[in-house]
């Protein structure tokens, strides 16, 4: 097996999820997020950076752990005919697509953590915002296009276009949901400069990333919550769906 | 990249076999989840034992799902939620049960009673086996969280999309077995979830903790997740033990969380 089979797959790549080939994607998405993970938190420590290269693929590792099942049965729900490995399969394979992207951007990344300025220098908040923009449209950027990928396979196999995006939709949102809630338990990622490196925080199980970023974007938009998140929503929302449209106009039925 | 060239080359899927003689749990699970076309008429015949498996599966895993909901409040709810949450969905399946049939009936469904009870196990059976996939999700939330209201929504969202796909399987064996017309189940299935919601409300406390195991005070689903949609269990429990440090959690706001990020 080759990254080529994995960035351009068959038609019957899902067909065959033999073990040895859900580890060797497994393994590939855990390398490209480990370097990638790496240049995150190299800014703000070099240990930090040895963290965030464990624990990034923790996240993706422990948020298909817990929705495995769940994933399965909508898989088989929605009518795209695949079994709870092939269903693993799929997503991994998103999963190492978004870690191949970011682990490919990994030395440019580094390069700017190198080059920015340290986090006790004047300028590290204005370094440390810039980190995080950078950082934040990168692993966006990654997500999507894994995303259209994994559709284009689901397309494939599924005999009507409706339950690829269903099922494409059913677990974006489960995984999407599940896993920011990792990304909340497994914090800090950036490392701010103002608080110590370490592994979690004291208290990672504490709190709600959901309620935190809704009371956060109610206090930065005085009030206008609602609207402010409506609008992130569908600018999030409709690339996606038009990248969904072109996946049915393009990809051929039997 | 996935060519048109080798997608031509895909044959179509040989025909299914039939369901064997013996319907046993794991036969049942992928007849439900893959097959549940072959799986309707099979539960017509006689003796399929079907029914009981349904119903094993159903409590099973509802009694599991309860138990992650019961993580909340922990205590007494440990055992209190899962004990309730199973009780209110015999119970709600029970009293909707009689409608079911008349309703499929009005469909035009040509379905005996005995079909119909084993087809309601399996649907409630697909609704557990979906909260089963919710659990660990929800459990992470349990964890974590101290709102009633995140909480609330949380488990109810994950009951409307479990019943979403059990009341599917059940138009499809109203369709299956000569039904034609949707008008009946769809008001079937607004009657059974509206008694399901009632039954988070008749049944409390579920997430929060108290002493008694049951109110007597009469009140409307709506109005009680509104009285308690912004409520915290932290200050109750802070309360009911002072030893409880009562530093601010991210959750009530009391941090940022892109300070720490």
């Amino acid at each position: 097996m080759n990254l080529r089979q994995l960035i351009q797959p068959d038609a019957d790549w899902l067909d065959t999820p033999t073990p040895q080939r859900v580890a060797w994607v497994a393994l590939t998405a855990c390398a490209g997020l480990a370097v990638y993970g790496f240049t995150v938190g190299f800014w703000r420590d070099p240990l930090m950076g040895a963290y965030v290269a464990v624990k990034l693929p923790l996240l993706i590792a422990f948020t298909l752990a817990c929705n495995g099942l769940l994933n399965g049965l909508l898989g088989l729900l929605l009518g795209t005919g695949l079994g709870f490995r092939q269903s693993l399969l799929a997503l991994l394979t998103s999963f190492a697509l978004a870690a191949l992207i970011l682990g490919s951007l990994a030395p440019v990344t580094f390069f700017l953590a190198w080059n920015a300025p340290p986090p006790d220098a004047a300028g590290a908040g204005n370094a440390h915002s810039a980190h995080l923009v950078t950082h934040t449209l990168l692993i966006g950027f990654a997500g999507i296009t894994s995303n259209i990928h994994l559709h284009r396979l689901l397309a494939v196999k599924s005999p009507t276009p409706a339950a690829a995006t269903a099922t494409l939709l059913a677990w974006l949102g489960g995984n999407g949901f599940l896993g920011a809630q990792f990304s909340w338990i497994l914090r800090p990622f950036f490392g701010s400069p103002r608080l110590k490196v370490e592994f979690l925080r004291p208290d990672p199980m504490t709190g709600n990333f959901y309620q935190a970023v809704w009371g956060s974007i109610d206090h930065l938009s005085g009030g206008y919550g609602l609207p402010v998140l409506s609008v992130i929503v569908l600018s999030l929302i409709l690339p996606i769906a038009k990248a969904i449209q072109l996946n049915h106009q393009t990809t051929p039925r039997p | 990249m996935i060519s048109p060239e080798i997608h031509s080359t895909v044959q179509p899927p040989p025909l299914e076999a039939p369901l064997p003689q013996k319907l046993d749990l794991k036969t049942l699970f992928e007849a439900l989840l893959r097959r549940p076309h072959a799986l309707i008429p099979r539960l017509a015949e006689p003796d399929h034992g079907a029914t009981g498996k349904f119903a094993m599966m159903a409590l099973i895993s509802i009694l599991l799902f309860g138990f992650v909901l019961g993580c909340f409040a922990k205590h007494e709810q440990l055992w209190a939620a899962p004990a309730k949450i199973t009780a209110g969905l015999i119970f709600s399946g029970l009293i909707c049960f009689p409608s079911l049939y008349i309703f499929a009936t009005l469909a035009g469904a040509r379905v005996a009673i005995f079909q119909l009870a084993a087809c309601l196990a399996g649907a409630l059976a697909l609704a557990g086996l979906l909260l089963l996939g919710f659990a660990p999700a929800v459990w992470i939330f349990a964890e974590s969280t101290d709102s009633f209201g995140f909480m609330g929504t949380l488990a109810i969202g994950s009951w409307i999309i479990a019943v979403f796909f059990a009341l599917r399987f059940l138009g499809s064996v109203i369709f299956a077995t000569g039904g034609t017309q949707k008008g009946p189940l769809a008001i079937w299935s607004i009657v059974f979830l509206l008694v399901t919601l009632q039954m988070t409300t008749s049944l409390r406390p579920i997430l929060d903790r108290s002493n008694l195991l049951l109110t007597q005070e009469k009140k409307f689903f709506l109005q009680h997740w509104f009285e308690t949609m912004d409520q915290s269990l932290k200050p109750q429990l802070a309360e009911k033990s002072p030893e409880t440090p009562s530093e601010a959690s991210p959750s009530s706001g009391g941090r940022n969380p892109f300070h720490e990020n």
